[in-house]
């Protein structure tokens, strides 16, 4: 019979999202730290629907090193309700072991019996089939990689030797810090549960980041998933299914334009038609408009905002295309036309700095605006 | 057109036709005190252009003059058509007419509309665009309608010869526009481009600027959370390794052992102690029996040496008492000596001074004797100078001199009243002499009587005469010339004149005989009677020393006794000091010997105290003395060579000693820190301070974002309004280059590189711009808003003319600020203009306009000369 198991990573339980802009009379940001807290719940659900008795979190369960006892406790205790699963906690650099000492020591001192907090790089049998192998993270940024320890570590024959570990694959800022790919092969593991990526990914078919369970940035563009592991055996290849766990979807959405487009028409057309609420949706224009379609742009975006979690339009990369119908539409002549045409020049001048030539622009688009409010 | 001639008739003063001819092209001035019409004339030209002949409003029945009739007004004018005679009559037959060459061109209303046409069709037109009523010296001046008429006037001239100012600059729409940018950075900005409080841009910086802090703070605690997490590892680290149980005990023993040495190598210190002080006892003994030895064998050597010399001194004092004594007699002696000769030398002295008086008497008794004389005679003369003195008395000869004057001039007076007073003679028949008295003094006969005042002249047997002279005649002179000489002869003290002739020949004798007896007593006595007596008592007296001894031979005598004097008092000077040296010598040989004596006594006294211990028992205690030391100084020195290390053994303890201090301080200190840090995190850890900061730099991410995003919107309206105000700006210069370019060359008349900006509702200057200052027109002075006024016309009028609407400029009194020299430059620009342009210049400054130059104009009434036609 297979031994099976759920891999995640990076609750981030306790994050605030104050980045996140909130309405007056809203609470998006209450509605994400619920969906971070409601994770757990969703992974014992995972478990129970795949039968598996473990939950392995690699790491960063909790955003901060010293979470607020609430944070802490109904998190403890939602784990603790879910009494059938063991959840194997691993400190991550988010929670490191050595600025989240108290955390760690709340952990050991209160946690319910089906807690286990690995602050130790020693093997620890999760069944006689299977053998857990954890690298904790020491400190916030380490210099090695964390794995290491894992080629030492010793279990008995015939046991499933199993990675936990929290950290990056690739050294992005060459501190050495970064785990060998290989690590499956040169430590003899079945698995390697990694954590760290925010984003699903399978290194090889051993190592895999499974992403976090809710996604937290616009980067990843699906909703957060955890990973159902199966193996049937030493040396057996692990069957590595996907379950979707993600409350929010937090989604990037290019919108490229050209001139005489109904731009307010091809942003309609790429939202998302259902479930606006729980989508947050960041909309990128690009290519060029004229000052007509960028004003109904903008109107079309406002339209749509309040239907979704969270929205944006971002028009820094969009272009303005100028006609000189629509400069006609300020003035045909005079003082206005020749405010009009200051503003253009500047705004195409490649001798005046990026800056200068948004201002510029964005001074067109609004003088745009008002002569055609006052049309109106 | 140009205006040639204007005539008026019955029109307010002119109640007789009034014309001006001959007007030129070009600069004309009327120049005419006050009160003689210019003004009137203008109005007439308004009248005459703008005023409808069927009009009664007030400005033309104000035309009227006093008497009261139809005012008439009739302008010859010159178009490219021909010339043209307009004529305008109000209020009674109201009629217009336009002659050609005499022929009637239109009359009535048709020719209002030719006048009209003539003028260009605009309602105010050159009035108020170029002609300048008297007092009018800024631009806007004058009523409502008159400014709005003139606004029409130059709004039309400048779009005929421009665009429309609302289509060059945008008008309400970019009003419009600019009003809502404004609104909309007023939201964010101050006029200046700062924050405005309270506003969101503010609100923006200021949650940044609280973020950052707070986030500094977080970051603060934080930090300090993760060093109480390092502090406690430590700490903790560092009490298990204290109290480990080996490693107490370890320290434990090793104090032991060396507090064991430590007092081992003590005892053995206190041993070494002991024999030192032994060593040093054993010195002192040796040393003090060294001593005694020492001073018994001093001791003896001294007494023996005192007493040999004592002796020695003995003999010496004898020697020196025997030689005083015979000194002393020898002194004596000589003393005597000194005595004897003394009265020797006394007596000669008295013998010499007896012999020289003696000789001083013998020489003077022959002098005694003539003073004697001397002095008898000079008190005679003394005596008769003083009698003499006694009898001078009287009136001197000045006194006398006056005297007589005065009765001279009391004669005078007497002779000279009597002369010039009324006489009276006497004479007598015969027999009858005396009858008439004056009181009782009968008349002499023929002897005049002047009389002086009324006198009653008694005549026996018949009566009283009363004589009364004329009242000129008492002139007093007589009683004053009569009180003077009384009051000369009182002072003299003589009765009368005689009398006084008398005393002062007395006198005069008296005085010779004084002289006399002077010059005797001076003679005898030059220097007074008691300088002669003083002499007389000077020489001696011969007394009765007749058996005085012969001065020479005295004189030898007490040559001699004064030598054997001198000899002897110098043989007693030697002698006594002869003797104070031997007395020295005695008394220092007596000292000498009391001093030696005394040595003596010591050393017997020293010998006494020792007790007279042998010197050879002395000698045996020393040596017995210097064998203890030497045993002693080897039990040192072999104790000494087997101490152990007294530092080295208190070094060890110490550091056994503070080492176990230090871990028991160190326990000490550690625990209560540990509390201290457990406390500490357990409170930083359950503020959730990492929760919180990752919380606040998120906020604080957002905050900059939004602030960002403010920063740009007001940029972006920054940039906006400038635009629309640059553009506006600039349209409305090119909307004004037209009149600007006229006026630019007549401006810099006056002020160079001097430029004006124009305002776009009024179509009028607004501000001078000048060295750098831009001020506005209307708190300029007077003087410059009437010269800029002017130069404004003057280019509008050049614009009509340009547009081929030719019109005269008129200017009635338009600079009466102006001084002197800007009115120089006023002139030049006039003719400047003047070129082709008619400018007609009405001034009631004679004076000033003289310099004007242009064709002068004269207003000329028919009751004055000949009204041409």
């Amino acid at each position: 019979m297979a031994f099976r198991f759920i891999h995640a990573s990076d609750l981030h339980i306790g994050r605030k999202f104050a980045n996140i802009p909130q309405p007056q009379d809203g609470n998006i940001r209450g509605r994400l730290m619920e969906a971070r807290h409601g994770a757990i719940g969703r992974l014992a659900t995972a478990a129970r629907d795949t039968g598996a008795q473990h939950v392995l979190l690699a790491g960063d369960t909790f955003d901060t090193a010293t979470p607020s006892p609430t944070v802490i406790r109904q998190a403890l205790a939602a784990m603790g309700d879910a009494a059938e699963v063991t959840w194997w906690i691993l400190p991550g650099n988010h929670d490191n072991l050595r600025d989240a000492e108290p955390l760690w020591e709340t952990i050991a001192r209160d946690a319910p019996g089906n807690v286990m907090a690995l602050t130790e790089a020693v093997p620890r049998d999760m069944d006689p089939t299977a053998v857990l192998l954890p690298c904790p993270v020491a400190f916030r940024a380490g210099a090695s990689d964390p794995t290491e320890p894992l080629v030492t570590m010793a279990s008995n024959e015939g046991q499933l030797r199993i990675g936990l570990a929290h950290g990056g694959v690739t050294d992005f800022t060459e501190s050495g810090a970064a785990i060998a790919p290989d690590r499956d092969r040169s430590a003899r593991l079945d698995y390697l549960a990694l954590g760290d990526w925010h984003g699903r990914m399978a290194v090889s078919e051993r190592v895999h980041y499974c992403g976090a369970p809710e996604q937290d940035r616009f980067k990843h563009g699906r909703r957060g998933v955890c990973l159902a592991v199966a193996i049937d055996g030493p040396g057996a290849p692990p069957q590595v299914e996907e379950v979707e766990t993600g409350a929010f979807l937090w989604s990037e959405i290019d919108l490229p334009l050209h001139p005489r487009q109904d731009a307010a028409a091809a942003l309609t057309a790429i939202l998302p038609e259902t479930g606006r609420r729980d989508v947050l949706l960041r909309v990128v224009a690009s290519g060029r408009a004229g000052l007509p379609d960028m004003v109904d742009l903008q109107r079309a975006a406002d339209r749509a905002a309040p239907e979704f979690a969270h929205f944006e339009l971002r028009t820094s990369g969009l272009g303005t295309h100028y006609e000189t119908a629509d400069l006609d539409e300020i003035d045909r002549g005079g003082a206005l036309r020749l405010a009009a045409n200051a503003l253009m020049q500047d705004a195409e001048a490649d001798a005046l700095s990026e800056t200068d030539r948004d201002v510029a622009a964005d001074a067109l688009a609004r003088l745009y605006s008002y002569v055609r409010e006052a049309a109106q | 057109m140009k205006i040639r001639a204007i005539t008026l008739n019955n029109l307010r003063r002119f109640t007789d036709p009034a014309r001006v001819d001959h007007i030129a092209d070009g600069l004309n001035v009327l120049s005419e005190p006050n009160e003689h019409g210019k003004s009137t004339l203008f109005d007439a030209l308004q009248a005459l252009f703008f005023k409808p002949h069927g009009s009664r409003d007030k400005d033309v029945t104000s035309l009227r003059p006093h008497a009261g009739g139809a005012p008439e007004v009739t302008v010859e004018v010159e178009t490219d058509e021909g010339r043209f005679t307009l004529a305008k009559r109000w209020l009674q037959k109201p009629a217009a007419t336009v002659h050609r060459d005499g022929t009637l061109v239109a009359q009535s209303d048709e020719a209002e509309a030719w006048i009209s046409r003539l003028l260009g069709g605009d309602a105010g037109g050159p009035s108020g665009l170029i002609w300048v009523r008297q007092g009018m010296t800024d631009l806007t001046a004058g009523t409502k309608k008159e400014q709005d008429a003139a606004l029409e006037a130059r709004r039309d001239l400048m779009t005929s010869v421009g665009a429309e100012v609302e289509a060059m600059t945008g008008g309400r729409r970019m009003d419009a526009a600019l009003a809502r940018c404004r609104e909309e950075l007023g939201l964010y900005a101050t006029g200046t481009g700062r924050p405005r409080a309270n506003g969101p841009w503010k609100e923006a910086q200021d949650r940044v600027e609280a973020l950052r802090r707070e986030s500094d703070a977080l970051t603060a605690t934080a930090r300090d959370l993760h060093d109480a997490l390092a502090d406690r590892k430590r700490a903790r680290r560092d009490l298990r390794e204290l109290e480990a149980p080996e490693a107490a005990e370890a320290r434990r023993m090793r104090l032991d052992s060396a507090r064991q040495a430590f007092d081992a190598a003590e005892r053995h210190a206190r041993e070494l102690e002991a024999e030192t002080r032994k060593v040093e006892m054993a010195q002192l003994k040796a040393d003090s029996a060294r001593t005694a030895l020492d001073t018994l064998r001093d001791t003896l050597k001294e007494q023996a040496e005192a007493s040999r010399l004592v002796a020695e001194a003995e003999t010496r004092a004898t020697e020196a008492k025997a030689a005083l004594e015979a000194q002393r007699a020898a002194r004596d002696a000589a003393d005597t000596a000194v005595t004897e000769t003394k009265a020797a030398l006394e007596t000669a002295e008295r013998d010499e001074k007896l012999a020289l008086r003696a000789k001083a008497a013998r020489e003077g008794a022959d002098r005694r004797k003539e003073l004697t004389e001397r002095i008898a005679r000079a008190e005679q003369a003394r005596k008769a100078k003083e009698e003499a003195a006694a009898m001078r008395t009287g009136p001197d000869a000045a006194t006398l001199r006056r005297i007589e004057g005065l009765a001279a001039a009391h004669a005078t007076a007497i002779a000279t009243r009597n002369a010039t007073a009324t006489q009276v003679i006497a004479r007598y028949d015969a027999g009858r002499d005396g009858l008439i008295r004056d009181g009782t003094t009968p008349l002499q006969d023929g002897q005049e009587l002047p009389l002086t005042r009324a006198t009653r002249l008694t005549i026996e047997g018949i009566g009283a005469l009363e004589v009364r002279p004329g009242e000129a005649g008492d002139d007093q002179s007589v009683e004053a010339a009569a009180e003077a000489l009384r009051k000369a002869l009182a002072q003299a003290g003589v009765e009368d004149l005689d009398a006084a002739r008398a005393a002062a020949a007395a006198r005069a004798e008296a005085e010779k005989l004084h002289d006399q007896a002077d010059l005797v007593l001076n003679s005898l006595a030059p220097d007074g009677i008691d300088a002669l007596r003083a002499a007389l008592a000077s020489i001696p007296a011969l007394d009765d020393a007749t058996d005085a001894p012969d001065p020479e031979v005295a004189e030898a005598a007490l040559a001699k006794a004064r030598t054997a004097h001198d000899d002897a008092r110098l043989a007693r000077e030697t002698a006594n000091e002869r003797l104070s040296d031997l007395r020295d010598v005695a008394s220092h040989a007596e000292a000498t010997l009391t001093s030696l004596r005394d040595r003596v006594k010591r050393a017997e006294e020293a010998l006494a105290r020792a007790g007279a211990p042998s010197e050879d028992a002395l000698a045996e205690d020393h040596r017995a003395a210097i064998e203890a030391l030497e045993m002693a100084r080897a039990r040192h020195a072999e104790t000494s060579r087997t101490a152990p290390d007294l530092a080295a053994a208190k070094a060890a303890l110490d550091r056994a000693t503070s080492v176990e201090q230090q871990a028991r301080d160190e326990i000490a200190r550690l625990k209560p820190l540990l509390a201290r840090l457990d406390e500490r995190i357990q409170r930083s850890s359950g503020e959730a301070v990492e929760e919180r900061l990752e919380e606040v730099k998120q906020e604080l991410e957002a905050a900059t974002a939004t602030l960002a995003g403010i920063e740009h919107e007001v940029a972006v309206l920054i940039r906006l309004e400038k635009a629309l105000e640059t553009a506006r700006n600039e349209s409305r210069e090119r909307y004004f280059e037209p009149i600007a370019k006229e006026l630019k060359p007549l401006l810099h008349l006056l002020w160079p590189e001097a430029e004006l900006t124009w305002g776009e509702e009024s179509l009028l200057p607004d501000r001078l711009l000048r060295g750098g200052q831009d001020e506005p027109i209307d708190i300029l002075s007077g003087g410059t808003q009437e010269q800029i006024a002017l130069l404004v016309r003057l280019a509008f009028a050049r614009m009509l003319a340009a547009s081929g609407r030719v019109a005269p400029v008129i200017l009635d009194d338009a600079l009466v600020y102006t001084d002197d020299d800007r009115i120089e430059r006023m002139f030049d620009a006039l003719h400047r203009q003047a070129g082709d342009l008619q400018i007609i210049v009405l001034t009631c400054r004679q004076r000033a306009f003289r310099e004007l130059g242009g064709k002068a104009l004269r207003l000329e009434t028919s009751s004055e000369g000949t009204v041409s036609d």
